[in-house]
Formats: C-alpha cells, structure tokens, sequence
C-alpha cells in the first residue's frame, strides 16, 4: 500500500465507476491528493466528509452503490487496470508528462485518457480538427479529402471522431496520403463505434495515429457522452474546420467548443438554402468562426505556409512536390486516355459529376460515357463518391 | 334413353376433354351427377332444372344420372351446365340430335342464359385437337373461340338456341320455347387477316427530361431483355420511365401472341376478336399477396407473374413487396416457369417475364439525395435494401440509380428522343438477335454460346480480364456482362462486342451507391 504512487492514486480514482472530471475535482479539492483519497476511503474519515457535504449540498456526491465499490478499491481497481493491458491499451492521466497539454485548456480538464496506437501523435503542435455531418453529400467528401490532403502535406495531424460521414471521411482521406491521424471515440474501447469503420480504426492505429477516449473501455457511449467527446476534440487540436453541417449537427458543438477555448473555427461555406449546409452558414453568422475560402487561403490562415513534406498520392504513384508537378502528372496521365474518356476525365477533373451531368456536358452518347468511367473507374483515376465521381490517383490535384 | 355429349374443361393453361353421359330412366324423380364432382358442379342440377323449366321445356320426372367422364379426375366449375341440359333434353326426348355433334361449353344461369366462361381458348384447342371441331359457346366466349384454326364456333345466348342448334334445321324445338334469338354461326378465321388489337396510351419517352444514364439503360434491358433496376428517389421519374415500356416492346409473333391469349383467356380477361400482338406489360400493386404475384388461390389460377409471360413484369416499389412472394419469384426468373403444388393439386404455369423492378434506396426515399436530408436512422437505409433477397438482387442484369433533375433544369431541358425513334433501335437489335439465335434474347443466350456470339478480338479479351479481375466478378457475372455487351453492340449495329461495349455493360451492372453495403468513409 506503501509504495502506491499518487500517478497509481490517481487511475485507480479516474478508472472508478461514477468518477468523472466533477467529482474527481471536488474530491481533490477535499483530499488534497488522490492517494489521500484513498487512504480516507479506507477509514471513516471519507463517510464523515460525505455526511457533511451532503448536508451542505442536499444530495450525496456518491451513490450507494458507487461508494460501496470505491470502498472495495483494494480488490477491484487492480482488475480494472489488468482489464486496459488486455486490451493493449495505454492509460495516460495528467499527472504523466505526455499528458496532451492542449487538453489542459479545459475546465474541467480530462483525468483520465485511455488509447490506442501512437502517443506521441497526441502531443504534436499541429493537430487540425476536422468534423462534419453524418451525412455527407458528395461535395462534402470530395472537399473534406482536399482539406485531408493539404494538411498532411502541411505536416499537421487530422484530428476527428470516428463517426460515419465526413469524421470518417477525414480519416481516410489522411491515410490515403500517408497522414497520421487521431480519433476520438465518443464510448470505451469494446463499443468503438460504427461496425462499418473497423478496418478504418486498424489503420489509423498502424497508420501512426491513434484511437483516444475518456472513458474506461468497457463504458457504452450515450447521448451524454458524444457532446463530452466533442469538447475533446475541439481541445486536442489547434484548429476546427467544419465541413459540412446541417442546424443539429454534432459537429456545431465541436466548434462551440473550440471557439469557448479560443481556438480557431474555419467553416465551408455552402449554396444558401442547402439543408446541407444551413448549420455551418448558421455558425458564421453567429459566431466569430471564419469562412473556409479555400484551400491556399485554409494554408495561409491557418499559418501552415511552407508545405514542407510533399506526400505519396493515392494508389502508389510517385510522390510530387508542388502544383506544378500535379499538374504535369495529371496532364500525362490524359494524354493515355482516348477522346472520350479524355473528355469525361476533363469534365471529373473541373468539378464533381453524376453520369447524367457527363453525357450532358460532353455531348457523348450515354454508352459511351459509361464506358470512359467504368475504365477511369478500374485504372483507380476516379472514385464513386454518392452520385458523383471525384478525381483520384493521377488525376488527383 | 342415354345421351352423350361432349365439353371441355381447363386445368392450368390445360384444356381437358370431358365426355357427358345423361340417362333418364323411369324410377323416383331424382338427379345424380357422378364421376368425382365438387360443391359447385353438385349445385349444377338446381341450375339445370331452374333453366330447363324457364327456357320453356319439361324437367323430366324420372330418375336422372349423369356421368362425367373420365370418372377418376376431381371436377369442378360450372361449365359443364350446358352439357348436362342438353343431355337431359335429348335423354328425355325433348329435342333429337338432327344437328349432328356439337361440343358444348357454358355456365346456365337459371332464366336458362349462357354466361360467359374463363379459359374457352385452352379448352377448344384441346376439343380440335381430338376431332371436335364444332364447338358452341357463350356469345361473350365467341371471339375468343373462333382464335382456333379450324374450329366452327357459334355463339349461344341460352339454353334455347342450344337446343335449336342440336336439333339442327329439320329437327323440331318444343313449341313452348319462348325465345327466338338469331344463331350467329362463324367461318374458321384467317389467321394472317389479325389485325394488331390498339394499345393502351403508354408513356412517350419524349416527356422524360434529363436521366440520359437511365433512359439508356432501359433501351439496353428492353433491346436484350434484360432485368433492370431503378433506384431513386421519389420524384426521380422511374415509375415514369416503367411506364414508357409498353410503346417500346417489339409486337408478339403468332405463336408468342397465342400463348399469350390462353393465359389471358383462363384467367379471364381476353377480351375483342383480334389476337392481341400487344406484349404484357403488368405492374402490380406493392401489397399484393403472394397468390396473386405467382398465382394459386382455391382454384389454382395463374398469377401476375404468368400473365406477365412474353411481357414485362414491372414491380414499381420493390422492396415493399412480401418477402417470401418475391424470393418465389425466383424460380420464373431462372427457368421462365412457376409450379404451384397445392393439396388440390398442381399446375405449372410459363412465365417467362422480363422484370423490371423501381425502389427508393431508403424508408423516406432521400438516402443520398444531394436536394433533401434523409429522415432515416443510421443503418435503417442499409435494412431497407437488404428487404429484397441477395439472391433476387443477383438476377437483376441492369441496376440503375436515378436522381432527381431539379424542375428549373427540367423546364430548360430539350425533350429527349421519342419512343419512336428508340423502339426502331430497340426492334432492329431484336431482329439482330433473332437472326443469330431465333427465340433467344441476349439476356437468356446460354453461358456455351456467349463466347461465339460474342466474337471478341484478343484486345478486347484482355479487357474483359481486366474488368472480372479489378471488379472481382464471379463466372456468372462475366457472362452477365458480356450478354448486356451483346445487346450495346446490337444496338450500335456492331457484329463484335467492343472494349467499349464491355466497359459500358460493366456500368450497368454496378450496384447503386445506395447498395454497396454499409456506408464507410
């Protein structure tokens, strides 16, 4: 019992059930250390305490049965912690030195993160937020990739929350040029979200990122606990950019956040009107959030000039540097193409287009179009995104 | 005295000879019918007496027995009425046969009128078949009688005109009977003569705006009959596009118009003289039962799936069908037939349909709708498609996806080509099919006879190698992808399926975004 460390004190405390930033707080501030905390549990000294705030506050601070099993911490907590080395998670509380010390910026601040993955991902200076809606259009996809890229080429680290829609889609987006990437996940480690995103959170994990919660792994995420995740992300990273959000978007939280702790908000803007976007064009002209006006402009606001590292493309083509050098690989790769799929790769390469936009615009007959895509399609040069097809690979800007 | 005449029934598409045996002996008055009848053929000696009475002649007070035969079949149904009247008539001496032999077919109402029969075309083939060539029916029955070569039918209104006609020109007609209706007797006709019945208005493609993708696409499945697809939001036009089908269908050939008729004709609903070379087009409602989707009920009749044969089927919001009646489906979808099995018995039915299918890809329509946010729960999109079996999905050549074109675009669009101009395509790649495999449209060619048909150079091999391994196809779905190839190059006039063909056909094989499975980033 001696040889209790207050860092041990303290995850046996964090790692309680029923013991949240709050209540960790007060019972600090009570106690003076966790390891006092302790030690009180163990004799009467921690009832008197709790008798005597609870007639000065009305209601207990703990529930019976919550005190009953901080009593039995003896017994219990080395089960718990034995628990997060099964899972081949790490524990990291603020007492550690790679404590992010972004997140300290919060009030209350996390007492306890528990991940996967890389943790020196979470100390890094340049860690962009970005989030949206679970429900995507095409263009949120195609922009929310754009927006991945270029931060990766600028070195920062994409920071999301692992939901469907554009939280994945910035997921992806970062490891498909290499990028690492952290994901906040809204529950404990067993209930990691959306069954459809396993093989995402595999690799982010071997991507270098890494997979962040709050909560022990064994708690089941709830209406309370996503808006808690959102606080984290705003706070783990320098800046938010919401991509796209309709008015009850959780993303809108995310930025509230950021923008209460100081941080830079960049918002896509979208057509006035698009239930799509109503949220996000609701938020800039609420709040002091600034508009995304571009991907140069993001760079330059963001103050990520330089691009120092050039990045691998999609589908292992060369690396490149600069625009320049896309635009000379992008050309090349036209120039393979026949007149039809040239004309369709063109048109997917100006803007985003469904079949029916390309047989109109190119004035080629509907085989023929379909054609020229199912190829681009097969070469990995473009990709299906909602009705649209998106530039990929070689063609990729 | 013993009278013997002859009628016909129909059991499936089947017509069934059925000898009527009438003995009215001396004896208490009483009437039995034998050889394994039904309720309904049972209650058939109150609907003879009442019509022998009022059409003005004498029910015999003797003891009467009919016999149908073959005695060892279950009968049913209330055609043979007519036969079992006019046997008591001539058993009791009422009328002589002067007329020489007539096969009989209708249901006596008890004022002694013919009503009208389902299923007169099946049942006086079969009597031709076995030398009965002189047929009388119902005057509503007479068009559809006189469909048969070489066959003199005459239509009847009641029992007295019967039995004028059995008594031919010298025999007597009791004086008491008190109708005197004309006796219309018809020539075989000429079968070359028909004319082509007018069809109902469809849809013309011209009104359709935009959705170049899908209009193709239809082109495509209606050129090789190939199943398609639709998915799209409301308002996206697919129930629109459904419904321009029937001015695209190329018209039936004789025996194809014929097989039609005798399903249109049991299950009731031939109507006019002319043989119809209208195809089917059938569009069941979404909550139709199972019975009537691919046939059955008490008297085992043919569904929609069967009255859909050498037509198309179109199954307008798919996934809100009965599970089970579409997974049944699936047996005319592979074999072109559906066999009911029932305690009563069991009837196979041709169904040979072309299916085209429209859904929403989700409960309130608008998953990946770029105009509307989509009301679903997170996963509810991925249950609602998954409603329509694997299996079912896997039959479907052709899938689709529309999106709505927005009304100031749909206003700015030029109309698009008529249904004219795309029916000519359509006809001249179904005669190109024709001529290589007579009877078989690309979407039915067997898997041996692709690689013939197709005819592709080395190159364009190569490409289809490429396209199986990039998109991971199994062999079923090369062969799929090379008849829809057959058909694009058909359409195009081209005798060797192309790179671009195959890469086209790939296309439309996709599975709908909707339908890729769960939503990953």
């Amino acid at each position: 019992m001696d040889a209790l460390t207050e860092r041990d004190a303290w995850l046996i405390l964090a790692s309680a059930e029923g013991v949240g930033p709050e209540t960790m707080g007060e019972l600090l501030a009570a106690f003076g250390a966790a390891s006092e905390v302790l030690a009180a549990l163990q004799s009467a000294s921690f009832d008197r305490w709790h008798e005597r705030r609870r007639a000065r506050v009305g209601r207990p601070l703990l529930g019976r049965g919550i005190l009953q099993s901080l009593r039995g911490w003896p017994d219990l907590a080395p089960e718990r912690l034995r628990q997060i080395e099964e899972l081949g998670l790490w524990a990291l509380t603020p007492l550690d030195e790679d404590f992010p010390a972004a997140l300290r910026d919060l009030d209350p601040a996390p007492i306890l993160l528990v991940g996967s993955g890389a943790r020196d991902v979470l100390a890094g200076p340049r860690s962009i937020a970005v989030v949206g809606t679970r429900r995507p259009t095409a263009h949120g996809r195609w922009l929310t990739a754009r927006i991945c890229r270029r931060l990766v080429e600028c070195g920062a680290v994409v920071v999301s929350g692992l939901a469907v829609g554009i939280d994945g889609a910035a997921h992806a987006a970062t490891l498909d040029v290499a990028g690492r990437t952290v994901g906040i996940i809204g529950g404990g480690h067993r209930h990691p979200g959306p069954r459809a995103h396993a093989a995402l959170r595999r690799d982010i994990v071997a991507g270098g990122g890494a997979i962040v919660s709050e909560y022990m792994p064994w708690v089941k995420p709830s209406k309370g606990t996503y808006p808690q995740r959102n606080r984290l992300i705003a706070a783990m990273a320098a800046a938010t950019i919401v991509v796209e959000a309709p008015v009850r978007s959780g993303a809108l939280i995310t930025a509230r956040h950021a923008l209460e702790l100081g941080r830079p908000v960049f918002v896509a803007p979208g057509r006035v009107g698009d239930w799509s976007t109503d949220g996000s064009l609701a938020l800039l002209r609420e709040t002091p959030a600034r508009i995304l006006a571009g991907i140069d402009e993001l760079t330059e606001d963001l103050g990520l000039l330089g691009r120092p590292t050039p990045v691998a493309a999609l589908n292992g083509s060369p690396a490149v540097t600069g625009d320049n050098a896309a635009r000379e690989r992008r050309s090349a790769a036209l120039h393979l193409l026949t007149g039809a799929q040239r004309a369709v790769a063109e048109l997917i390469c100006s803007a985003p287009a469904g079949l029916d936009a390309l047989v109109e615009r190119t004035g080629l007959a509907p085989a023929a179009v379909s054609g020229a895509v199912t190829l681009l399609l097969m070469r990995g040069w473009i990709q299906p995104v909602g009705p649209a097809y998106l530039p990929a690979g070689p063609l990729l800007e | 005295m013993l009278a013997t005449l002859v009628t016909a029934v129909v059991n499936g598409l089947r017509g069934e000879l059925v000898r009527v045996e009438v003995d009215v002996a001396p004896g208490l008055p009483a009437c039995r019918i034998v050889g394994l009848p039904d309720a309904a053929l049972s209650e058939a000696r109150e609907r003879v007496r009442s019509a022998i009475r009022n059409a003005g002649f004498d029910y015999p007070a003797s003891r009467i027995t009919v016999n149908l035969a073959p005695a060892d079949r279950k009968k049913s149904g209330a055609a043979y009425d007519l036969a079992i009247a006019v046997g008591i008539l001539l058993a009791s001496g009422q009328i002589r046969n002067g007329g020489g032999p007539w096969a009989l077919l209708g249901e006596l109402s008890l004022s002694g009128e013919l009503r009208s029969l389902a299923g007169v075309l099946p049942m006086i083939t079969t009597l031709a078949r076995s030398g009965h060539r002189r047929v009388a029916v119902p005057g509503a029955n007479h068009a559809e009688a006189s469909l048969v070569e070489g066959v003199e039918a005459v239509a009847l209104t009641g029992l007295d005109d019967a039995a004028r006609l059995i008594a031919g020109p010298r025999g007597e007609v009791a004086a008491r009977a008190r109708r005197r209706t004309g006796v219309l007797v018809s020539s075989p006709r000429d079968r070359t003569s028909l004319r082509l019945a007018a069809p109902i208005e469809p849809v013309d493609l011209a009104e359709i705006r935009g959705q170049h993708h899908a209009r193709w696409a239809l082109e495509v499945a209606i050129a090789g009959g190939h199943n398609l697809l639709l998915v799209g939001p409301p308002g996206a036009g697919k129930t629109l596009l459904a419904r321009s089908i029937p001015g695209l269908l190329p018209p039936l050939a004789d025996d194809e118009a014929l097989d039609v008729a005798v399903i249109e004709s049991v299950a009731g609903m031939l109507r006019g003289a002319d043989l119809s070379r209208r195809r089917p087009f059938r569009a069941p409602h979404h909550t139709s039962s199972y019975a009537a989707l691919v046939g059955g009920g008490p008297q085992l009749l043919p569904g929609e799936a069967t009255l859909a044969h050498r037509g198309v089927l179109f199954l307008d919001e798919l996934a809100e069908f009965d599970r089970t009646a579409l997974d049944a489906l699936r047996e005319p979808l592979e074999e072109g037939l559906i066999t009911i099995a029932r305690a009563r018995g069991r009837v196979r039915y041709p169904a040979r349909f072309q299916l085209v299918a429209a859904m929403n890809p989700c409960r309130c329509g608008h998953y990946g709708d770029p105009e509307q946010q989509c009301r679903c729960q997170h996963g509810e999109a991925e249950r609602y498609v998954a409603r329509v079996s694997g299996p079912f999905l896997d039959r479907i050549d052709l899938r689709v996806e529309m999106h709505r074109v927005p009304p100031a675009e749909l206003l700015a669009r030029n109309a698009g080509e008529n249904s004219a101009e795309v029916g000519r395509r359509v006809a001249a790649a179904r005669l190109l099919q024709q001529a290589r495999s007579p009877g078989v449209a690309n979407a039915a060619l067997p898997g041996s006879r692709l690689d013939a048909v197709c005819a592709m150079a080395p190159p364009t091999r190569a490409v289809l190698t490429e396209l199986a391994a990039t998109a991971r196809m199994s062999a079923r779905g090369v062969h799929r992808v090379l008849r829809v190839a057959r058909t694009i190059a058909d359409l195009a006039g081209r005798p060797a399926v192309s790179d671009e063909d195959l890469l086209a056909a790939a296309t439309l094989r996709q599975p709908p975004a909707a339908m890729a499975g769960p939503r990953a980033a």
